[in-house]
């Protein structure tokens, strides 16, 4: 199969900040002005809005999607991803370019879209089967495996606001997994509902990868679930398209540039270093055990962090800490030095994470100086920035790996001997 | 523009001029125009009425039956106001029967209007998530109002029952009576091109949502809905008459209790009046609401 079905031109989207939104009448009447007389870039006319008020969403996008296959579409905050997706399931307009398609589109830019809190879930169903484009007869057809996807049955005459909202969202992916669309556009919907429930979504679009029939476009940031289920990837960065094709070496580039972080600290001049007249932060730098150059620090990598401080008092009892954070501000741990007399002059530190400790996430170190194992000297605070990527092995699972930390320890599983080797044991 | 899966896999089947069956640019395309588009989401159409329809009364003590309470209340304060204490003249007819006929009538213009006015405050986050015929929220408001307006007319029946049985008024079933759809399509139409037309303005400036309650509320006194257009002095007589609303307003009543003050050529500049805007307010519409998305 290799039929296109969506092919992209120049698509740029342009916003205008501000003005638009304010909905300023003077504005527009400037505007139009400004056009009327010819001189529509006329700074008089157009005021304060000129070309800095103005943001490019995205700029001059082109691909061709084949038919039967997976894109997935990934990119930090802001870069122009749901924009994009936006413009293809036709609900904005690009300001220049033109995409063109075959066959039907189905969009899920979020989940349970048309959802009226006040009817029953067998109402909703039809609605938000409609607003996605179902034909009656397909949600007529296919409205008791719907009902069963969900696990619902017994709620499904019951209005929706009464369910939990994770009833709520098991019913809203019910009706969006039996879309029959050609082409199917999804945002970040597996970000949503329990853990079963995620892993039934997935096999679901997993099967539906499989048929090489219809095509899919899908978001997302799990880049374990883009991995798994898309064979091309688009990379945009601020509107712009950075990589495109095969999906482990986009997703690879863009998970390598997320880690350009702050792993290393050193000052040349001392005055200039961190510190009081008690201690100075030289150097402070988180070593990875990178297998090659490429890779990126993962769960499995060995992590070194190094500093070297100068310490300015005299015989004095002094001991290290290292704090490390989670960018939700959760301290992961608190790990402290033994304590050591120390003359004026360079103290050196090591501390050595495993590999298979951390779970995936962005961290930051902070570094304490302590004096008679009790007294703060000095708190250098976030110092160094770095991010473990996931990686896993034997596991169909991609959702978010529960925990705030990812250990490895002994885990012994299996059949117990005395019934292994009983064949049979009641019959 | 080829990625590197194209150069990996087997030649184009079919050929590149095969159509394609959809196309996104910055220009309206006709594809948001055609009401085969329209057609095809009807069932969404239907669902959305019943909706709106069933939510409105939904845990409420007296059910769908505020559809003719509202009406009934409005009716007992017009009376006592605008008949009783104002002594405005309604004529030979009774000022209930008077009452009801313009209460209804206006009663499906201004919901009608102001159910619509703000379709991109309400709907605009729906609007930004999935695609549908835009049109489609629109006709479902008129569709819930004319249902809506339907219930209130057994109302208006059963009223008139009542004064012809056992009042002394003589209700003369004329041919007139079959202008009653056309009258009551023409007022929803006037609406709901209003309303497309608003819905734009007050999504573009939001200060404009504050004039439409007050605009929709005076304009009420320049139609003849509290008093027949034959009290008006001649002098302000044009006034009235350059309202599109106001012969509908006559002939309707006039076919229900036979009274109403219009010629022919009234009726030709409101049907036409009305059939121009509301084909403007679809252009209009059309070609803004893909833009309004991006400030809604």
């Amino acid at each position: 199969m290799s039929r296109i079905v969506i092919e992209a031109t120049n698509i740029s989207k342009q916003y205008t900040l501000g003005a638009t939104g304010t909905g300023s009448f003077r504005q527009d009447i400037k505007r139009w002005l400004g056009k009327k007389t010819g001189r529509p870039n006329d700074p008089f006319f157009y005021g304060s809005n000129s070309a800095a008020d103005t943001l490019l969403a995205l700029q001059n996008i082109s691909f061709q999607v084949q038919q039967g296959d997976c894109w997935g579409i990934v990119g930090a905050n802001g870069a122009g991803k749901s924009t994009l997706l936006k413009i293809i399931s036709r609900i904005i307009q690009p300001t220049t370019g033109t995409v063109k398609g075959r066959g039907t589109i189905g969009s899920l830019l979020e989940i349970g879209t048309g959802f009226h809190p006040e009817l029953s879930g067998r109402e909703n169903i039809f609605i938000s089967g409609y607003l996605l484009g179902m034909k009656k007869a397909e949600i007529k057809q296919q409205f008791d495996e719907i009902v069963a996807f969900s696990g619902l049955e017994k709620f499904i005459d019951t209005p929706v606001k009464r369910y939990s909202s994770g009833m709520y969202v098991r019913l809203a992916f019910s009706v969006a997994a039996h879309l029959q669309a050609d082409i199917l556009i999804m945002d970040e919907v597996l970000a949503v509902g329990d853990i079963e429930f995620q892993k039934k979504c997935l096999d679901k679009m997993q099967q539906v990868v499989n048929d090489h029939l219809r095509t899919i476009l899908f978001v997302s940031h799990n880049m374990q679930a883009v991995t798994h289920l898309c064979r091309q990837a688009i990379w945009l960065q601020q509107g712009k398209l950075v990589a495109m094709g095969d999906t482990s070496q986009v997703v690879d580039q863009y998970v390598g540039s997320l880690q350009q972080n702050r792993l290393r600290l050193q000052w040349q001049h001392e005055a200039e270093a961190p510190g009081n007249e008690y201690v100075r932060i030289l150097s402070m730098e988180l070593v990875p055990e990178l297998h090659s150059p490429e890779s990126v620090i993962d769960v499995r990598t060995p992590l070194h962090v190094k500093f070297t401080i100068r310490n300015l008092s005299e015989n004095i009892l002094l001991n290290a800490g290292l704090h490390l954070f989670n960018y939700a501000g959760e301290c992961i741990f608190d790990v402290a030095s033994k304590p050591v007399w120390c003359r004026a002059g360079i103290v050196e530190g090591v501390c050595d994470i495993p590999g298979h400790f951390l779970n995936d996430g962005a961290y930051y170190l902070s570094l304490i100086i302590v004096r008679d194992t009790s007294i703060p000297l000095y708190y250098f605070e976030a110092g160094i920035h770095f991010e473990v990527a996931d990686y896993r092995e034997d596991t169909t699972w991609f959702g978010k790996w529960k925990g705030v930390v990812r250990p490895q320890f002994p885990f012994r599983f299996e059949p117990y001997p005395a019934l292994r080797d009983t064949q049979s044991i009641d019959h | 523009m080829s990625t590197p899966s194209r150069e990996r896999s087997l030649p184009i089947y079919p050929p590149d001029n095969e159509p394609w069956d959809w196309e996104v640019t910055n220009r309206t395309s006709w594809r948001t125009w055609s009401f085969k588009a329209l057609w095809a989401y009807r069932h969404l159409l239907f669902r959305f009425v019943k909706r709106d329809f069933l939510v409105n009364y939904q845990q409420t003590l007296l059910g769908p039956l505020w559809v003719v309470l509202q009406p009934v209340l409005t009716l007992v304060v017009y009376v006592l106001v605008f008949g009783k204490w104002m002594g405005i003249k309604t004529g030979d007819a009774p000022p209930v029967l008077f009452f009801l006929c313009g209460i209804l009538l206006w009663g499906l213009f201004s919901d009608l209007f102001t159910g619509t006015a703000f379709l991109f405050t309400y709907y605009g986050s729906l609007y930004n998530k999935v695609y549908f015929p835009r049109l489609v929220i629109p006709f479902s408001v008129a569709g819930t109002q004319l249902l809506r307006f339907f219930i209130q007319l057994v109302l208006l029946v059963f009223v008139l029952g009542y004064y012809s049985w056992y009042r002394s008024f003589a209700f003369t079933p004329g041919l007139w009576l079959l202008s009653l759809p056309v009258v009551i399509l023409l007022t929803a139409l006037f609406a709901l091109a209003l309303g497309l037309i608003f819905c734009i303005l007050t999504a573009r400036y939001r200060d404009l949502s504050n004039i439409v309650h007050l605009g929709i509320r005076l304009f009420m006194f320049v139609t003849p809905v509290i008093y027949p257009l034959s009290v008006v002095p001649a002098s302000v007589r044009w006034l009235a008459n350059i309202n599109p609303l106001s012969p509908l307003f006559e002939v309707f009543r006039y076919a229900l209790i036979g009274q109403g003050l219009f010629t022919t050529g009234q009726l030709i500049y409101s049907t036409l009046f009305i059939t121009m805007l509301f084909l403007l307010a679809l252009v209009w519409f059309n070609k803004q609401a893909a833009r309004l998305i991006d400030v809604a």
